[in-house]
């Protein structure tokens, strides 16, 4: 029970159920205080060391429900149901199962008998594997099946394009191919005992096919997740297709709380300042002048302020979305963002992300600044709009392609920014080699940044925001 | 603490019924934590939302034990002197003085440095003891001779710091005190921590403790917990009541009504003399279960349906 107990928890791990060696302990300390006896108590003895959220106790309560549940079907049930089916009226349970004994019975009679003039169905009738399918031995088709998978490694079971093949090796493994070479050969001999035969083959074949939905289920879920997720974070941000969109959410989030975890300790280190003499004696008077406890004046920190400024036109604006989804998703430590959007003209957006969740502000922003772009002009509304408010403070960053349809670039305001800035930082989303080239202006407004870098996956974009979280503070 | 101390502990159904004897009305997987976290002597993090017998449970459990509560609320900024101890300054200072003036006799004979250096080094360092050691909470904890109940209360309040504080106390029940060594407990408190979630505890807190959420009640939980709380309510009101308080909860609010509201709710009908829920009366007490002017006003709106579909529900049920 035990090692069952250590492979569940393998499984719980393939579903993002973080479950460390010392739990795993206290897992097997909680099986044994309780006992095994009453599931439910089990159920919620387990959950309560291994499952550490509301989530993760919800995809334990699935998993548990699933791994512990794998008792296979009664296989009499399947003859049950055809000869009710025969007689066309429904008659009482117990009646029924009675029935479904007679039933068997003369099945296995009628096999005995045709196997007396076949040899190849006599000897099959006497492997192990026939002989638990006749006498409906679930226990040991179980461990049979258990066998067979541990052999062909089932455990590996990835993708769920893989289970017609490990269910095909599994029923190779416990010696189907006998039970279909038989078959065939009744079939040739147009035996009366052939339906017989591949109703039992069937229920075989049902049985594996379950066994393997199972095990996918149970272990490949998660490593496809873990899979996706990789790849996600490598695509380019605007090839991601639509259906996967929630997934990436998902992951940014998870980005974004790790980098606030990274940073906000810091923070607190640096807010102890120099010792606060005068303090520091005036809290000593009460101890006759003997200063016991040290005060300490807090540094006065500027917080950093980040503007935000998104090209939302129809080439970038996947891109956008995703940064101001991560610098939204950074409110704790980046207490604040103003965001701008900007694609002919160029607005404001922070209230937006003020009245509505980030993803529904994100909508409605694209939908209200989206267009052609003209940097020119949005440059010049954005000095308006926010220029004075630009001090040793700002972060400026701007995502952008910089392609600018061939108007004015004004370069003289990106050059102001600069002056005025902490740092000024652009994002272009197109590789490197390609700035600079036809109508982009990226080269010129460059030279007016601290920092440029390409961003079009999520790695990358990971990668920057890490890098303005370390230098903005 | 050991089993034979206390026979209220032993099993999942005992710890049921004793919960049940002092009013705690509580769920099947509340009265297993318990269990296990005496058994493994581990503690507990409570978690779920305000209002569902997070506090009551410690609270219930200190009463069940006959064991004294030691309650410690967790705030921003809270650090060591206020959670664990703190030296008696005045009296530390005190001793000082006194030690000043005794220091003449004390030293007599004394013919160089090096020899007074030795003499005073006869004395016992009594400066940083424990004479002089003021305990907080966590420390009073462990110095309880028949354990204790100790509840910290919204550990999410804290700061991180703090947690990592915690960690000592909590998985080997010690505290290390840098002036006088480790101090173990005497017998090991039963600990609970609640959380509301406003922040996520650290993995290293949680991976000690025992994992509880509290959720909403089913209604039949619910019933038996105002049974016992508010026993005069009649049974056709309390189904009602209860019933709606359910349905409230399935609408879209700001904060849903938590089991200490219903508790209430049902008290200030009883108050009004009330038989069955009547509109009129549900609309003026509903200040009562909703805590947010824009939840009450939703649910004004909305008041007449989920009336009747309390009542259709209950005139089902007996």
């Amino acid at each position: 029970m035990q090692s069952n107990l250590v492979n569940f928890i393998q499984v719980l791990r393939s579903h993002e159920v973080r479950v460390s060696p010392a739990e795993t302990l206290d897992a097997v300390e909680v099986a044994t205080t309780l006992g095994y006896a009453d599931r439910g108590l089990l159920r919620d003895g387990l959950a309560m060391t291994l499952a550490k959220t509301p989530e993760e106790e919800a995809i334990f309560m699935l998993c548990f429900d699933r791994y512990f549940q794998q008792s296979l079907a009664d296989f009499s049930a399947s003859a049950e149901q055809g000869s009710t089916a025969e007689e066309a009226n429904t008659s009482p349970a117990e009646n029924a199962a009675q029935q479904a004994q007679d039933f068997a019975a003369t099945q296995i009679a009628a096999l005995q008998l045709a196997a007396e003039d076949n040899p190849n169905l006599k000897s099959l009738l006497e492997t192990p594997l026939m002989q638990s399918l006749l006498s409906n031995e679930r226990n040991e088709l179980t461990l049979a099946i258990n066998q067979a998978a541990e052999q062909v490694g089932l455990q590996e079971i990835k993708m769920f394009t893989q289970k017609g093949q490990f269910t095909r090796r599994i029923l190779d493994a416990m010696g189907e191919d006998q039970i279909r070479n038989t078959v065939i050969a009744l079939e040739q001999a147009a035996s009366p005992a052939l339906p017989v035969l591949q109703r039992y083959r069937d229920t075989l074949r049902e049985q594996v096919r379950d066994y393997v939905e199972r095990e996918h289920l149970l272990r490949a879920e998660g490593k496809t997740r873990q899979f996706m997720d990789e790849i996600l974070s490598k695509t380019r941000l605007n090839n991601i297709e639509h259906i996967y969109l929630h997934k990436v959410h998902e992951l940014i989030r998870k980005m974004a709380k790790k980098l606030a975890t990274r940073h906000s300790r810091k923070r607190k280190l640096l807010k102890r300042g120099r010792l606060d003499m005068p303090k520091t004696l005036r809290k000593g008077i009460p101890h006759d002048g003997v200063m016991f406890n040290t005060y300490w004046r807090q540094t006065r920190k500027e917080k950093p302020q980040i503007l935000a400024v998104c090209d939302v036109s129809g080439s970038v604006a996947a891109y956008a979305k995703f940064l101001l989804l991560f610098l939204y998703s950074l409110q704790d430590i980046l207490p604040k963002v103003r965001s701008f959007a900007f694609s002919s003209h160029l607005g404001e957006v922070s209230a937006y992300f003020d009245d509505h969740p980030v993803e529904k502000a994100i909508e409605l922003v694209n939908w209200k600044y989206g267009g052609a772009t003209d940097y020119g002009n949005s440059l010049l509304d954005f000095a308006k709009l926010a220029l004075d408010d630009i001090n040793s403070n700002t972060t400026v960053i701007i995502l952008g392609d910089a392609r600018n349809n061939n108007g004015d670039p004004k370069l003289e305001i990106m050059q102001n920014i600069y002056q005025r800035a902490r740092q000024v930082i652009w994002l272009n989303p197109e590789s490197r080699r390609a700035w600079g080239s036809g109508d982009s202006e990226m080269l010129r407004y460059q030279s007016a940044c601290h920092f440029s870098a390409e961003c079009n996956n999520l790695k990358q974009l990971e990668r920057i925001v890490d890098q303005i979280l370390k230098s903005s503070r | 603490m050991h089993t034979q101390d206390f026979p209220q502990l032993a099993s999942v159904e005992a710890i049921e019924q004793g919960f049940e004897s002092y009013g705690y009305i509580c769920s099947r997987k509340i009265a297993t934590a318990v269990f296990l976290a005496f058994q493994l002597r581990k503690p507990v993090l409570v978690e779920g939302p305000p209002g569902v017998g997070k506090t009551e449970l410690a609270k219930t459990l200190a009463q069940l034990l006959d064991t004294p509560l030691i309650r410690l609320q967790c705030y921003e900024g809270l650090d060591e002197a206020k959670a664990l101890y703190e030296w008696k300054y005045g009296k530390q200072l005190l001793y000082t003085q006194i030690l000043k003036e005794k220091l003449g006799d004390l030293l007599q004979g004394a013919q160089s440095l090096a020899d007074s250096v030795a003499k005073l080094h006869q004395f016992g360092d009594i400066f940083y003891s424990e004479e002089f050691l003021e305990p907080r909470p966590l420390l009073k904890a462990m110095q309880q001779e028949k354990g204790a109940v100790l509840l910290i209360d919204e550990v999410d309040k804290s700061d991180y710091e703090f947690e990592s504080l915690l960690l000592e106390i909590l998985s080997d029940y010690q505290i290390s005190i840098p002036e006088i060594g480790t101090v173990k407990a005497l017998s090991t408190p039963m600990v609970f921590l609640t959380s509301n979630n406003t922040r996520d505890i650290s993995d290293a807190l949680k991976r000690r403790c025992l994992h509880l959420y509290i959720p909403f009640p089913t209604v039949e939980l619910e019933e038996r917990i105002v049974l016992s709380r508010v026993p005069d309510v009649d049974d056709q009101l309390r189904q009602q009541l209860v019933g709606f308080v359910h349905s409230l909860r399935q609408l879209d609010l700001k904060k849903a009504p938590a089991i200490s509201e219903t508790i209430d709710w049902a008290r200030s009908l009883l108050l009004l003399h009330a038989q069955h829920l009547e509109e009129e009366m549900v609309r003026s007490t509903l200040n009562v279960l909703l805590k947010y002017e824009e939840d009450i006003e939703a649910t004004h709106a909305q008041l007449r349906t989920l009336l009747k579909d309390s009542a259709t529900d209950n005139s089902q049920a007996p």
